[in-house]
């Protein structure tokens, strides 16, 4: 699997929120993807955008409560149709097989259009330890390949980048003279990638729909190496996750209106792909080979859970990722995984285990933004308190998001706060102290307005680290009430 | 080697059997977009086909407009001769030298090969036969400057082209030449994915369960915004692409 850095989140956020050119990229994705989304939802009008996810929920429920039976169904026509499926349980198993088949295969050069799977699975470093020389073609994916580093977005991998430095990478990795015209810097991709794509032997996919009824893979792309990849080379293997597995044919039509719309704002993207089996003997051109690799890694145990099942609903449209106050701030690689932003808070813990990831559904502020914009309506709000709770209520420490202090801390503020006496006493106590402070011939905190300014207050300067903290009212509201308003004005 | 490698099948349906806590049964009610058969599908083909017929007009301006917002550029006659006219003019204005074409209905209807050589364009029809391997032709399609393709289906709702690629219809024409033309029939049109994917559906099950080994929709040129989210037209597939509406 890709490496977890999940651990590091605190951290690494504190690094991005401080990056200048991070800001830069980052306030873009509201102004650039999130605009023209709701352009797009506006074209359509919000009540009929509203039916259409509601029919994808449908289908989604369905499907995934009866995985079973579909992904039975969609090998039964991939197989009929001369392609090969093949289950891999987790990360090592869908490796090896991709492994056994470019070793059989005398595999020397792959062409790989993106997919998020295959990042989730480290799959190219599988392939280069068989002798693979493996291209990522989507520029985006390419850009990150060359620079060695993880997406930072699900649709837009190479969104922080910026165009002076796709441009020096281009002339240290590929020898070129240095240009940042957005334009050459694409033209330069074509060139260096499209003799890849003639020689390549095999062309690997993801897949954003699988259809049970015909055994169809289906991609959604706007550049063409989608169709490139999985044309040109003689053998075509698709990786993707269990749960992309929709009914029938006609389910396609509503994916098909949401995922653009909600991803880039297009009505549609400028290619779909549908791919069944390998080339039939008459065709002209197409792979000999298909195969279709169908991937569990911790599927099943989010499957199992009633409470997260729903974030396999996904269509990875990036959409909660572009309106997330903390996605916004902190950006793609903070989360330390492959699957970045709000879904990803959800998917990393439950693939990479909450001991790993406990920090992570911490890192929301439960605004609600992502399930608004969601086009399969997935409530990621309440999952992330799930994830909390679980969190807190483990019995392992090392699952635990906040150390013994904190936890301490929350316990005993509970139950202050369920007892109107003990609040009451601490109210007192709160007093008593701000004005024995008050007595001293110095105050020992900086003081504004009735505010007590931030970074002043020992113990509590976590809290108060970025912000002011106002003072203890000399009274209460209850004391306030008792006096003069209980009566009447 | 025809074995599948990994965990068998039956294993790992189990462990999702497990997961979802069922038995293996049939989803029960049987989900309404399987459970029509041929004739059911039959009727509602009926009626998309006369719905398309009696709205083609206004179904033609829709899709003309869609299209053109969506890269395409959009030529629109009835007249095969001035069709033809349009294919020279764009051919001319490009410099082409090579050109290569699909086999497929339309070039029937629009005779491009003879005015086009007689331009000293070079054309060649993308169809293999013991002559012409395929390797050649895929030499001939890395070389072209154009290609030329009908459409199997045009959408309205999207404005794209719909190609079902076989035999005469190369899966590489219309995305390796850096231009990309389309010629497009009044018939092939559909008015939504709806009425797309019940017609498939319906042709899907009448041929006994063939699908065909590739659909593709093609909506404008290729691009990407994967660099400051800035659009550029023309990365791996063609930057310009046209669109020839027969009616």
């Amino acid at each position: 699997m890709a490496d977890i850095k999940t651990k590091d989140f605190s951290k690494a956020s504190a690094v991005s929120i401080l990056d200048p050119q991070l800001r830069r990229a980052l306030r873009q994705v509201g102004t650039g993807f999130d605009a023209a989304r709701r352009a797009a939802i506006d074209e359509v009008s919000p009540k009929l955008w509203d039916e259409w996810r509601e029919e994808a929920r449908r289908i989604k429920i369905h499907s995934l409560d009866h995985l079973d039976y579909y992904l039975d169904l969609l090998e039964q026509n991939v197989t009929k149709a001369g392609g090969h499926v093949h289950f891999a349980k987790d990360a090592a198993q869908a490796n090896d097989i991709m492994a056994e088949l470019v070793r059989t295969r005398n595999i020397k050069i792959a062409t790989k259009s993106k997919s998020m799977v295959s990042e989730e699975l480290s799959l190219n470093p599988a392939l280069e330890a068989q002798g693979v020389d493996v291209y990522e073609t989507d520029l985006g994916e390419y850009i990150i390949q060359l620079a060695e580093e993880t997406p930072f977005h699900l649709v837009a991998p190479a969104l922080h980048k910026t165009k002076e430095q796709v441009a020096q990478l281009f002339t240290d990795k590929l020898g070129i003279p240095y240009n940042d015209d957005i334009n050459a810097l694409a033209a330069a991709a074509r060139l260096a990638l499209r003799e890849k794509f003639l020689q390549a032997d095999l062309g690997i996919s993801g897949a954003n729909f699988l259809v049970a009824e015909t055994g169809t893979l289906v991609i959604i792309t706007n550049e063409g190496n989608g169709r490139l990849s999985t044309s040109a080379p003689r053998i075509h293997v698709g990786i993707t996750g269990m749960e992309k597995v929709i009914p029938s044919l006609q389910d396609l039509a509503v994916f098909l209106r949401l995922l653009p719309r909600s991803a880039t704002g297009q009505r549609i993207t400028s290619y779909v792909s549908m791919i069944t089996g390998p080339r039939r003997a008459d065709d002209e051109d197409g792979p000999e080979e298909f195969h279709l690799i169908i991937v569990d890694n911790g599927r099943s145990k989010m499957l199992a859970d009633p409470d997260l099942r729903e974030a396999l609903y996904c269509i990875r449209c990036g959409a909660c990722l572009n309106i997330c106050p903390v996605y916004q701030k902190v950006g793609g690689h903070a989360y330390g995984w492959v699957y970045p932003g709000p879904i990803g808070a959800i998917v990393t813990p439950s693939l990479v285990g909450l001991k790993e990831a406990q920090d992570l559904p911490q890192a929301s502020s439960l605004c609600g933004a992502c399930r608004e914009v969601c086009p399969v309506n997935i409530n990621i709000p309440r999952m992330l308190l799930h994830l909390r709770q679980k969190s807190a209520e483990s019995p392992d420490p090392s699952e635990r998001s906040a150390g013994l202090v904190p936890n301490l801390l929350a316990e005993g503020y509970t139950r202050v706060m369920r007892s109107p006496a003990l609040l009451s006493a601490s109210h007192k106590l709160g007093r008593w102290q701000q004005n024995v402070w008050a007595a001293m011939p110095f105050f020992p905190f900086s003081k504004k307005g009735g505010m007590i300014r931030k970074a002043s207050l020992p113990l509590l300067s976590r809290w108060t680290r970025m912000r002011d903290l106002p003072e203890l009212p000399k009274e209460t509201f209850r004391d306030i009430w008792k006096k003069d308003l209980k009566e009447g004005p | 080697m025809d074995r599948p490698l990994g965990v068998p099948k039956a294993e790992f349906l189990d462990s999702v059997r497990r997961a979802l806590d069922r038995k293996p049964a049939a989803p029960d009610p049987a989900y309404p977009r399987l459970l029509d058969d041929v004739s059911a599908l039959q009727v509602e083909a009926k009626r998309i086909r006369a719905r398309l017929i009696e709205t083609r007009p206004a179904l033609l301006d829709r899709f003309a407009e869609v299209a053109e917002a969506g890269g395409w550029n959009v030529h629109r006659t009835s007249d095969p001769e001035n069709a033809m006219a349009h294919i020279q003019s764009v051919a001319d204005s490009l410099g082409v030298k090579n050109a290569v074409r699909s086999d497929q209905e339309v070039f029937a209807q629009i005779l491009v090969d003879a005015p086009l050589e007689s331009t000293g364009i070079s054309v060649t029809t993308v169809s293999h036969s013991p002559d012409r391997s395929r390797e050649s032709l895929r030499s001939s399609i890395i070389a072209a400057d154009i290609g030329l393709t009908g459409a199997d289906y045009a959408v309205a709702e999207t404005g794209s082209v719909i190609i079902m690629p076989r035999k005469g219809l190369s899966r590489l024409v219309s995305v390796v030449p850096p231009v990309h033309l389309a010629l497009v029939r009044p018939e092939d049109l559909v008015e939504s994915l709806d009425d797309l994917f019940l017609l498939r559906r319906l042709e899907y099950h009448d041929k006994g369960g063939e699908m065909g080994s590739y659909l593709n929709f093609i909506t404008g040129p290729s691009r990407t915004a994967d660099i400051e989210q800035t659009l550029v037209v023309g990365v791996h597939g063609p930057k310009e692409v046209h669109l020839v509406l027969l009616g």
